[in-house]
């Protein structure tokens, strides 16, 4: 039962594996970039190609291809490459030699595959060289239709070209040609070289230009951006050097403080050290003026007053002395002019009485006198001739003997010289003699002294009357009422 | 073919091999066009109808406008 089932299922797949074997030796597949051609038994297009050569194109899909009644060739619809180069003259007469590629393909459509596939089916290795030679005539006849400059730049006239004069012959042989470039252009004669030196020359001249321009506006901001940066530099370094001098000073205060602290409350205790001073010297000064001062002006005080007392007793006494002396000195004054007072007083009188007297004697002695005056003058006469002789008679004595005559004349007047000394007291109203008592019994000696001295005044008269006898007549008269004689010379 | 539609690609005129491409069999393919009407040119980048179609590669075609 099992191996019935298992040979059934392995012959199952033995033949679907001998089915897929088959299939794959005939079934054949056209890829997209390929055509499948097909001839032989059967073979028939789905088109018009039943009167012509009969084969079948087949493109994208699979086919059973009956082994030695079909046969199945395979036509490529990649696209190919030709190169092309040909010595050719442009529509200028400019020999050129132009290398280029075409690029073409088997057309897609069928007619262009059946085409292709009569003319190239065995050939397709060798289809570049034939379209080679095919497109080297070609070319050249478009070269000769277009001017350097057109190939140049003008792609559109160069497309134009090529479809106009390539398009039936690619039709006939099945050939698309999608792209045909040329790749470069040889000149012999520079042609393309001088086209282009007037647009390099000024290409070259605006660069130079603009490269100096460039240069001139980089030069110029570099150096501006330079400036910049030099100011920058500048303005950076003095901000620097101001916030190092901020620091700096900063720094300075912050290591100063410490010591100035130090200073401040150095000061302070100065100050208050100075206050201590200060006070200790008040407390001294006030020692000094409770202990010292004090006692020194109690002291001073005490001398002062006793002092002041001893020189007002001492003022007081001499006060005291002063006033007795004053008035010691009135009570002699008052007694001195009493006694005065009294003498004037009995003196006056005395005279009064005697004026009278005299005047009474004077009346009765005119009488007298003029009676005698006849009789006296003839005695005068006779007496005077007798005294003319005996003074002759005294004036050879006294050349003799003048001491001796002098001292009997003046013995003969002394009486009246006293008088008259006497008489100079009469006329002191008021004397105040100093030494009391004594002086005025000195004062009186001295007056009466005067009588002494008076002759020796009287001897030096004589002695001078001797060298002149005749020019002096020394006489001394007697006064009538007593008053002093004259001494005349 | 006839009556697809188109753009051009090389210019289209009396005297000349226009090309034109057009959407075919999945995707675009040049055809070389002339005009229609042997006088109109039709310049590059307009688009035009196919009036007709010859084998292998040639169709005739006139401008499209779209209404």
């Amino acid at each position: 039962m099992d191996e019935t089932l298992l040979f059934g299922i392995g012959g199952v797949i033995f033949a679907v594996l001998i089915l897929f074997l088959l299939l794959r030796a005939l079934w054949r597949v056209a890829e997209p970039n390929e055509a499948l051609i097909i001839s032989g038994l059967g073979a028939r297009g789905l088109r018009d190609t039943a009167d012509s050569l009969t084969f079948k194109i087949v493109t994208g899909k699979g086919v059973l291809v009956l082994p030695g009644f079909q046969t199945a060739r395979r036509l490529s619809l990649d696209t190919r490459v030709a190169d092309l180069q040909v010595s050719c003259v442009t529509s200028q007469g400019i020999p050129v030699h132009v290398r280029g590629v075409v690029i073409y393909k088997v057309g897609d459509d069928y007619a262009s595959i059946a085409n292709s596939a009569r003319r190239f089916l065995d050939q397709q290795d060798r289809m570049d060289d034939k379209t080679h030679s095919l497109f080297a005539g070609h070319l050249r006849s478009i070269v000769g239709s277009l001017t350097i400059e057109d190939m140049l730049h003008n792609r559109e006239a160069l497309t134009a070209q090529v479809r106009h004069s390539s398009a039936d012959e690619m039709s006939k042989l099945g050939l698309i040609v999608d792209s045909l470039q040329i790749q470069e252009i040889e000149d012999t004669t520079g042609y393309i070289t001088n086209l282009g030196k007037p647009h390099a020359a000024a290409i070259a001249a605006s660069a130079r230009i603009a490269e100096a321009q460039r240069d001139q506006e980089a030069t110029e901001a570099e150096q501006v951006a330079n400036a910049k940066k030099a100011a920058a530099w500048r303005d950076a370094q003095i901000k620097s050097a101001s916030y190092q001098a901020e620091i700096d000073r900063a720094k300075a205060e912050s290591e100063q403080s410490g010591p100035l602290a130090m200073a401040t409350s150095r000061q302070l205790v100065v100050v208050q050290e100075t206050k201590a001073v200060e006070l200790e010297a008040d407390l001294a000064e006030q020692k000094l003026q409770a202990q010292v001062r004090k006692p020194a002006d109690a002291k001073a005080y005490q001398t002062r007053t006793l002092a002041d007392a001893d020189r007002d007793a001492q003022i007081a006494r001499a006060e005291a002395q002063a006033r007795e002396i004053e008035l010691r000195a009135a009570a002699d004054a008052t007694r001195v002019k009493a006694a005065a007072t009294a003498q004037a007083e009995a003196t006056r009188a005395t005279g009064e009485a005697e004026a009278i007297a005299a005047k009474a004697r004077g009346l009765a002695a005119a009488e007298a006198t003029r009676a005698q005056g006849l009789a006296e003058a003839e005695a005068r006469k006779a007496q005077g001739l007798a005294e003319a002789e005996a003074i002759s008679a005294r004036s050879a004595a006294l050349a003799e003997n003048p001491d001796a005559v002098v001292a009997q004349q003046l013995a003969e007047k002394w009486p009246e010289i006293v008088e008259a000394a006497s008489k100079a007291f009469g006329n002191v109203d008021h004397m105040v003699v100093f030494n009391g008592a004594d002086g005025v019994s000195d004062l009186l000696t001295k007056a009466l002294s005067m009588g002494g001295t008076g002759l020796g005044l009287a001897r030096q008269l004589m002695d001078a009357m001797k060298s002149s006898p005749e020019n002096v007549t020394p006489s001394i008269t007697p006064s009538e009422n007593g008053i002093p004689a004259k001494f005349t010379a | 073919m006839i009556g697809k539609r188109g753009r051009v690609t090389g210019r289209v005129g009396p005297g000349l091999v226009g090309e034109v491409m057009i959407s075919v069999r999945g995707g675009a393919e040049a055809f070389y066009a002339y005009p229609a009407d042997e006088s109109s040119v039709i310049e590059i980048g307009q688009q035009i109808l196919v009036v007709d179609f010859e084998e292998p590669r040639t169709v005739y075609v006139q401008r499209w406008r779209t209404m």
